[in-house]
């Protein structure tokens, strides 16, 4: 009885596959069938002609970017209905959305479709397959400042002087992006590359609680001789860094709060807070005559000690967490002194989690004091590491199209409503600090404290490596300052092998042609800086 | 008998076929092998055919390399410690369930589960796993050295950090090693085991004596099969450490993800590679010909 049953329900594989194909061809038959039977829809289209709104309410920057492109359509230069493509990373979506939907009240005849990607490295790598295929695949790119050496050197980045000349995208008067960062995130060895859309310049950011606290500040005075304020110099870091730390303060989830916390992490930061000491000490990275790093000197000897000294007084996951992790501390209240992106300051007074909303305060970064004529002077200077910028294509078929594009996401207007609606894209024009209507919009988004602190800190802001081979430059120097304060590597090595590195580097693209774009960024440095390598006899 | 087609209609046959795999395989291995004589990179602004030859100089380079050459050395022993581990524990685990227990069906699909995981995501759960307040720390080591083991900070320490990774890729592969074997001694003829055990074999020497010779082909194909998949470790350290601290963990795949991807140095990418890929060569070849060719 059970061999029969076991039987019936025991098909050979013959008739196992013979069920299995009839049903899908069974299935197949039906669809088909059902499809070739399905009555034809009936499909009522109503069309709604929405007239566009007056250009006139648009600022004169906006405004000649949606006159060139009504034109280049009434001239035929591009045809009605035409498709721009954006290559961009997912965290600018929001804002670029903002600027898509704006762009289509004004100019409904041209779509622009965003092309995603997940992180930055993902933009760069489909960025540099581009130059090589050159499909026309993109016709905006949103890189980093620093690949714009990259991008230009490899074709694809298209100099935009002529349009740039011909639609005046409000670089120059009292609402230009602010200098020096203006020029240097979208210049290249003289020619215009970019319009920038974003900054990213670094504040010190710190626990305005805890700094005000007038028993922290008898306590500090008593212990150090001066008073507990926000540090003016990497000194002065380390001692109010070590004097919390001592305290062994709990946040309210419980870690331990930390005196200090500035990038020294293995992914890609770690070389923004070296550079950032290394600069403010008057270092130079290349001379200015023969391209060799400078880098192996007494500022980047002064650079490497002074963050081993402060390496006690940071939560040890600033040597081996991701970026994040810095975010992560601050706003649950486990540092207090920190330096990061303006993003910081948005997360901090604005999300759910944030501890810190009504304790976050903002300064300058901290300066180092050198000798200049005899005279200590207090040299600071602000990190901008990566910043947005947007290229035109060299491949692209309407690259006049998609440069106006981008002078209308940027122009102040509607730059200040893309930059309020996300959140990797920053302020970057002075109007929007200080013509009281844009301001008012800029407090809502930032905190006045903050406004405040960050248009000084775009004064004094530098160029990362916007030079040809930027990223590798930067990604060997963040490996080993990774690896001197993971204490794998000594700091006399590893300047000799960042040193060593860099000069491969140069000599694989060509002494001359780096040289020349070195000159044509150092000059771009901001004031301080110059000051500091002109006193130092590094700058004629 | 059935006369032999005609040769043309053999190469026309399969024309279609050798034309695909020219197409995606060949060629861009012909590509690589010019790319690596040649010096260029994206950021030249040359177009990679009218790239100037090199020479050797882009091997030369890597012979000096020492980045390149710890890399190397490191994945090495990486595949020495980790596929040998996940041999033993597969073995172990193949070995137990061979006898018939209930829920055992739902114990092997257990088992196998972590196959069917992307490495990423692994090497994600791996990496919130030993933060020092992940459930290592705060569970496991806390209950066996006390409160000291959230001092543990597994990613600043190159020798904790390299155990990290190779913790998560015995958790995830071990499953690999066990299907093979596991399959292999349940096709272990019962007769001969019976036979031994009536002539007095105690379980020790039925394993060692009868199970273990006759799956020996299995065990080396799961072996090489095992130890050329790890030798090409990216995942793992891409997401856990980031080949850090400092470039301490870093394998030669993530080590050449650099060059090409990062630093976009192509051709030198191009001739690391070559070399990879001639040493993977010659060591699976010994490997084929003096354990299996020559049984």
């Amino acid at each position: 009885m059970d061999e029969e049953k076991s039987k019936r329900f025991d098909p050979s594989r013959r008739q196992f596959l013979i069920t299995i194909g009839s049903t899908v061809v069974a299935l197949g038959v039906g669809y088909a069938l059902g499809y070739l039977t399905k009555p034809a829809e009936i499909v009522t289209k109503t069309i709604t002609e929405t007239t566009p709104p007056p250009i006139s309410e648009l600022s004169p920057v906006a405004q000649r970017a949606v006159q060139g492109i009504r034109k280049l359509i009434d001239d035929g230069v591009i045809p009605r209905g035409t498709t721009l493509r954006i290559l961009h990373v997912s965290g600018s979506k929001a804002q670029l959305d903002k600027a898509i939907e704006l762009w289509k009240k004004y100019v409904p005849d041209v779509n622009i479709e965003l092309v995603t990607q997940g992180t930055e490295p993902d933009v760069y790598t489909k960025a540099m397959n581009e130059a090589v295929t050159k499909t026309g695949a993109y016709d905006i790119v949103t890189v980093f400042s620093t690949w714009l050496g990259d991008m230009v050197e490899s074709g694809l980045a298209k100099d935009i002087t002529s349009y740039f000349n011909k639609y005046d995208p409000g670089y120059v008067g009292t609402c230009a992006p602010i200098e020096p960062l203006g020029s240097y995130t979208t210049l290249y060895k003289g020619s215009r590359y970019a319009l920038t859309l974003d900054s990213d310049v670094f504040t010190l950011t710190y626990r305005k609680d805890l700094l005000n606290n007038q028993n922290y500040k008898d306590e500090f005075k008593s212990i150090y001789g001066y008073d507990l304020k926000v540090p003016d110099t990497w000194e002065e870091v380390i001692d109010v860094a070590e004097f919390f730390t001592e305290k062994n303060l709990q946040s309210p989830r419980g870690g331990k709060v930390w005196g200090a916390y500035f990038y020294a992490e293995p992914a890609f930061a770690a070389y923004i807070t070296w550079t950032n000491i290394f600069l403010e000490a008057g270092g130079i990275l290349f001379d200015l005559n023969t391209m060799d790093p400078k880098i192996d000197s007494p500022e980047g000897r002064y650079a490497f000690d002074t963050l081993l000294k402060l390496k006690p007084y940071m939560p040890p996951e600033a040597v081996s967490a991701s970026w994040a992790d810095l975010y992560d501390k601050f706003i649950h209240g486990e540092s207090v002194l920190t330096a990061a992106w303006p993003s910081l300051t948005k997360m901090a007074i604005s999300s759910p989690d944030s501890v810190v909303k009504n304790a976050t305060g903002t300064a300058l970064m901290p300066g180092v004091k050198i000798e200049i004529n005899g005279t200590p002077t207090l040299i600071r200077a602000s990190p901008n590491p990566v910043n947005w910028v947007g290229i035109v294509s060299n491949y692209s078929r309407y690259p006049e199209a998609a440069y106006l594009f981008l002078q209308f996401m940027t122009a102040p207007d509607i730059g200040l409503e893309v930059v309020l609606s996300g959140v990797i894209l920053d302020l970057y024009r002075e109007c929007w600090f200080t013509d009281p209507n844009y301001r008012a919009k800029s407090v809502e988004g930032y905190g006045e404290e903050f406004v405040n602190a960050y248009m000084d800190a775009l004064k004094y802001s530098y160029p990362d490596f916007i030079i040809r081979g930027g990223p590798e430059y930067t990604s060997k120097l963040t490996t080993a300052v990774n690896a001197v304060l993971a204490g794998t590597m000594d700091p006399e090595t590893a300047l000799s092998n960042i040193a060593s590195d860099w000069d491969s580097i140069t000599k694989k693209y060509g002494v001359d042609a780096q040289l020349a774009a070195w000159r044509s960024i150092a000059q771009l440095f901001p004031d301080t800086i110059k000051t500091a390598w002109r006193a130092k006899g590094y700058m004629p | 008998m059935p006369e032999k087609p005609p040769k043309s209609i053999k190469i026309l046959s399969s024309l279609p076929l050798n034309l695909l795999l020219n197409g995606i395989l060949i060629i861009p291995f012909i590509i690589m092998i010019y790319l690596a004589f040649v010096k260029w990179s994206p950021l030249m602004g040359v177009e990679w055919w009218n790239a100037p030859f090199n020479g050797l100089v882009n091997f030369q380079r890597a012979l000096s390399d020492t980045r390149f050459i710890e890399a190397l050395g490191r994945t090495a022993l990486f595949v020495a410690i980790a596929v040998p581990l996940e041999f033993f524990i597969g073995l172990a685990l193949a070995y137990l369930l061979q006898k018939p227990f209930k829920g055992k069906k739902y114990l092997v699909s257990l088992l196998i589960y972590p196959l069917m995981l992307p490495p990423v995501v692994v090497a994600t759960v791996f990496y919130l796993f030993f933060q020092p307040y992940g459930p290592v720390n705060n569970i496991f080591l806390q209950y066996i050295i006390g409160p000291s083991a959230l001092n543990i900070y597994w990613f600043l320490d190159k020798t904790l950090a390299f155990v990290t990774i190779i913790v998560a890729d015995v958790w995830q592969w071990t499953p690999f090693m066990f299907l093979i074997l596991y399959s292999g001694l349940s096709a272990v003829p019962k007769r001969l085991v019976e036979a031994a055990e009536v002539l007095g074999a105690n379980e020790w020497t039925v394993f060692w004596r009868i199970r273990l010779p006759l799956i020996k082909p299995l065990i080396l194909i799961a072996v090489i099969l095992r130890s050329l998949e790890a030798f090409k470790i990216f995942d793992y350290v891409y997401v856990m450490t980031g080949g850090g601290p400092g470039t301490t963990t870093e394998s030669i795949s993530l080590y050449i993800y650099r060059l090409a991807i990062l630093y976009s140095d192509i051709s030198y990418a191009a001739a690391v590679s070559l070399i990879v890929l001639v040493l993977i060569f010659i060591i699976s070849r010994l490997a084929t010909k003096y354990l299996l060719e020559k049984r």
